[in-house]
């Protein structure tokens, strides 16, 4: 496998008074964020988190308010400066980088995507959109074409010469995104960018980036506490508590086999069969079994196979590349949804 | 029995927990060691002469020596001659174009700058403006000052703007700037005009600069305060795309703060034309000069033939910048070379007609059919009137009854009992820190040999603000309850809040004659506006949430006044006694002139007879005396972040 585009590893950020001492300490990482706030007056944000980004999936990031998710994100760049760890893009040291450089990953290779869109409030739509390329000295005509571009991609023609003020939330935002698309990044960052928008608009502008994402194949690193649009747009989900990870996988596996009771209590109104696939619910098929019928993918949900089930009337073959891998039926998918079926092993 | 001792030792912590009668307890303390301590040292009603510190001699002949080297000291010919013959020579250079322009260009290129930046009304005003100053037969002071103020204007935003940026983006710079910058903002006016004569003598040097100095602080304030109110959220966003620092300045802190800018660039064009009027008295000609010669004279009408073409520049200045600032008015986008173009045409078609001076056959002379009036006034009005008595009755009763009263009231107290009262005031509304400061600074004013005229000052700000508060806090209250009253009122506020503080003395002296009164008159007159509007404003700000769980629980609008609203607005009415305050101080001072006596008289006194020294001392003294009454006015500061 290539190596990862961001690898993160031990890393901590800790906010307060002489910070570099705590993770240093053994004895004062041991101690619950309570504790170490008593102790040193310092908050631990973000507590010896590893992972690292594969090129072309999107990576969610997940937890509640105060989790050190956002911090976190920022330390991918060094918004946030870190207080230890490694950072490394493309096996690049990003903590080594001196000024110049930074500039140059902040430019170039990570582009980021806010919560509150940041956009300039005296600039047109499409000044904002090259805003990134003027930063980096593109020629007036030259970024403005480019922007035009980005702006037609994010569904945004006819608005380029409105300003941030006079566009709706969900239009901002595509702003945002065209924004940090137009100057080509490696990796798009997204820190909770979809919280302030309405449930519709929301569900509107996931769709939007899962359409970005297939048709471009751009790694993406999204922040998010909502546990719906994590599992909706995440190839792997990082939980977040108090600055760990609890649990680090697939959607499938994160509602599946939670490592906790904190996660199994936070995937519990899940609805399963949506993100289980059919291999959770798969017994081994029969001779008979394996021959002929209706058959569906691996990687179809429960809930598509429960269909076709139903109409089926019996068990349904689970085909890959024209060879069966097993059969599923009511019984087994019934666990599933039940959250009874026995742990099987995820290929 | 049982009951007692169990709630006596809780009552009596209970009593010190609170902080006002803990804190008037320790002040009662410190007094009752201090104060016998002190009697009998220097037993005095007045300040006791062993604790003055006699200024005159040395001061006296600082100034003669700077009078003396002027002319062959290195420090005058190579720095303060070169910024004065700088300023000479941009002022006249700016005279000379105004005057070259004619009066036709003049007021069509400042008519085509109002259209550009705040629509065609504000520029058909801004034409009807200077139409009028020529109308009045005033065409020349007005370039005058118009000349005086482009050049301290500029100088001013220059100075204010680069100040702002260093404070804006250093903290360090930042924690330095503010309190003088805070406490400049609160000195009257009369107070910078000593210092800047000490070095640079009577004349237009000197006026340029005591402008600059008075107008400088809004802008540098204003632009610390944009800068440091960027939205963060912005901020963070330029950086992640890899802004350099100079970008980020350039692309997104200096934008985002151009309302602040511009308000800034507002107040200080308002606080430099109010100086640039009040600093007649230091040889600044123009307008101001026309007035302070007729107030001199007690020639009301020729006062108000200039006071008109003063309050007319100051509505038209502060419309013109406050709609630039707003970004609001119809603003034309197209077309505006051909106004330019036709702006011009109107400019060299006044020239080749020979026109460039106002006509003299177009003045219409107001000063006498004015003049009359006051007599009439006078003859009718100033006493005798049946059942309400006259005007002049009113301000002799008024000296009589509370001036007098309040003024010997305060001389007649033993000294330490002053300081006692203002740290006593100073503690309870605000820190220690404000009552020590406020202490220290009514000390200063004995050392420095003038507690007697001080507290006559004292006695009328306390007179003149004791009448505005109970003026203004009627008036706001009324404006907060009934929407009709407020919008008949805003317009008149508006217009009283940009008059130059030199403009109130006309009216007052018409009214009253000269004396303490009218001094007092035009202060309460001048901080009126202020104090109405932050009642009113706070009164509205209240939580309507509160407001309206008052009114479900069915309290009348006395009870949700009393109980709800003016408890919430705390905050706003203190800050109106604090403005209220500030403003009437810097009125009664500038009543020196219209026979208010004191230390303004003291210091307009200094600069008439040349007698620096007498002038020096006065203008520290009021410099002390402002430093005190807003301390001891000024809410506590932690309570306001954490409001906030």
């Amino acid at each position: 496998m290539s190596t990862p585009v961001f690898s993160v590893d031990g890393l901590w950020k800790v906010f307060g008074p002489k910070a570099d001492r705590v993770p240093a300490d053994p004895e004062l990482t041991a101690l619950p964020a309570a504790e170490l706030r008593t102790r040193t007056g310092c908050t631990a944000a973000v507590r010896d988190v590893s992972f690292g980004v594969r090129k072309g999936e999107v990576f969610v990031v997940m937890g509640l308010s105060g989790s050190g998710k956002s911090t976190l994100v920022r330390c991918l760049t060094r918004l946030i400066e870190p207080t230890a760890g490694t950072i490394a893009i493309d096996g690049e040291d990003v903590r080594a980088m001196d000024k110049a450089r930074l500039r140059e990953l902040r430019r170039h290779r990570a582009a980021m995507v806010f919560q509150h869109f940041g956009l300039l409030p005296h600039r047109t739509v499409l000044d904002n959109v090259a805003y990134g390329l003027e930063i980096q000295g593109v020629g007036r005509a030259e970024r403005r074409e480019k922007a035009a571009e980005v702006v037609a991609k994010v569904g945004l023609t006819g608005l380029e010469q409105r300003r941030p003020g006079q566009l709706s939330g969900g239009q901002q935002q595509r702003v945002g995104l065209a924004r940090a698309l137009a100057v080509d990044p490696e990796v798009l960052l997204f820190d909770e960018p979809f919280s302030a928008l309405d449930p519709l608009i929301r569900r509107e502008m996931q769709e939007e980036v899962v359409r970005l994402h297939r048709d471009e194949g751009r790694t993406m690193v999204f922040i998010t506490h909502d546990l719906n649009e994590a599992l909706k747009l995440g190839d792997r989900i990082a939980l977040m508590r108090d600055g760990r990870i609890v649990q680090l996988g697939t959607p499938e596996e994160i509602v599946g086999s939670p490592a906790d009771d904190y996660v199994r209590e936070f995937v519990r109104d899940v609805p399963r069969e949506q993100v289980m696939t059919v291999r959770t619910a798969m017994r081994p098929a029969s001779a008979e079994e394996a021959g002929a019928g209706p058959a569906v993918a691996p990687a179809a949900t429960v809930s598509e196979a429960i269909e076709a089930v139903a109409r089926n009337g019996g068990p349904v073959r689970v085909v890959d590349a024209g060879r069966c891998l097993g059969v599923v039926d009511s019984e087994g998918l019934l666990g599933v949804v039940a959250g009874t079926a026995p742990r099987k092993e995820v290929a | 029995m049982a009951t007692v001792t169990a709630s006596a030792p809780r009552a009596l912590p209970a009593v010190l927990k609170n902080r006002v009668i803990a804190k008037l307890a320790l002040l009662a303390l410190a007094a009752a060691i201090l104060v016998p301590l002190a009697n009998a040292r220097w037993a005095s009603g007045s300040w006791p002469d062993a604790l003055t510190v006699d200024l005159t001699q040395p001061l006296t002949s600082a100034s003669d020596w700077i009078i003396d080297n002027r002319d062959s000291h290195p420090l005058f010919l190579y720095f303060f001659g070169h910024i004065s013959n700088g300023v000479v020579l941009s002022v006249r250079a700016v005279y000379l174009a105004l005057l070259t322009i004619g009066w036709a260009g003049v007021t069509a290129l400042g008519a085509f700058l109002a259209w550009r930046v705040a629509g065609v009304r504000l520029a058909l005003g801004t034409a009807a403006a200077f139409l009028a100053c020529g109308l009045l037969g005033m065409w020349v002071p007005t370039m005058q000052t118009l000349a005086l103020m482009v050049v301290a204007v500029l100088a001013s935003v220059v100075v204010g703007a680069l100040l702002g940026l260093a404070a804006g983006l250093s903290d360090r710079m930042d924690r330095a700037l503010r309190p003088v910058l805070d406490t400049m903002q609160v000195l009257p006016a009369f107070a910078y005009l000593l210092p800047v004569v000490l070095v640079f003598g009577i004349g237009v040097p000197a006026a340029v600069l005591a402008t600059v100095v008075y107008a400088a602080p809004p802008m540098a304030r204003l632009t610390a305060l944009g800068l440091r109110g960027a939205d963060k959220g912005v901020l963070e966003a330029v950086e992640s795309l890899g802004a350099t620092s100079r970008q980020r300045l350039l692309t997104a802190r200096i934008p985002l703060a151009r309302k602040e800018l511009l308000l800034g660039l507002n107040q200080t064009i308002m606080m430099a034309l109010s100086m640039a009027v009040i600093a007649s008295v230091i040889g600044a000609g123009g307008l101001g000069d026309r007035v302070y010669q007729a107030l001199a004279s007690v020639d009301v009408g020729a006062a108000l033939a200039a006071g008109i073409p003063i309050v007319l520049l100051a509505v038209v200045l502060d419309r013109v910048t406050a709609a630039a600032g707003s970004g609001t008015g119809d603003r034309p986008r197209a077309g505006w070379p051909y106004a330019l173009a036709a702006a011009a045409a109107v400019a060299v078609a006044g020239r080749l007609l020979g026109r460039t001076e106002w006509p003299d056959a177009w003045n219409v002379n107001i000063a006498e059919p004015v003049n009359r009036a006051v007599d009439w006034m006078t003859a009718h009005l100033y006493s005798g009137v049946p059942v309400i008595g006259g005007t002049a009755d009113w301000a002799g009763h008024f000296t009589t009854w509370v001036l007098d009263p309040l003024r010997d009231g305060l001389q007649w107290l033993p000294w330490w009992s002053v300081l006692l009262i203002v740290a006593a005031l100073a503690w309870l509304i605000g820190t220690w820190r404000t009552a020590l400061t406020a202490v220290l600074a009514m000390a200063a004013i004995g050392v420095l040999g003038v507690w007697e005229p001080s507290l006559d000052t004292l006695s009328q700000v306390l007179a003149a603000v004791a009448v505005t508060l109970v003026l203004g806090f009627a008036t706001g209250i009324a404006a907060a309850r009934s929407e009709r009253f407020e919008r008949a009122l805003r317009p008149v506020l508006d217009v009283f809040q940009t008059m130059p503080q030199f403009v109130y003395l006309i009216p007052v002296v018409a009214l009253f004659g000269v004396g303490r009164a009218p001094a007092v008159a035009a202060a309460v007159v001048y901080a009126l506006p202020a104090v109405v509007r932050i009642t009113a404003q706070g009164l509205r700000q209240v939580d309507p949430a509160a407001l309206e769980s008052a009114r479900s629980l069915g309290a009348t609008s006395g009870q949700q006044l009393r109980q709800v609203q003016l408890p919430l607005a705390r905050r706003s009415l203190l800050l109106a006694v604090n403005q209220g305050v500030v403003l009437v101080l810097a009125v009664v001072i500038i009543g020196g002139l219209v026979g208010g006596g004191a230390l303004g008289y003291d210091v307009v006194f200094g600069l008439a007879q040349g007698d620096l020294a007498t002038g020096l001392v006065a203008g520290a003294a009021i410099v002390c005396l402002g430093l005190m009454l807003d301390r001891v006015t000024q809410p506590t500061e932690r309570r306001t972040k954490k409001g906030a």
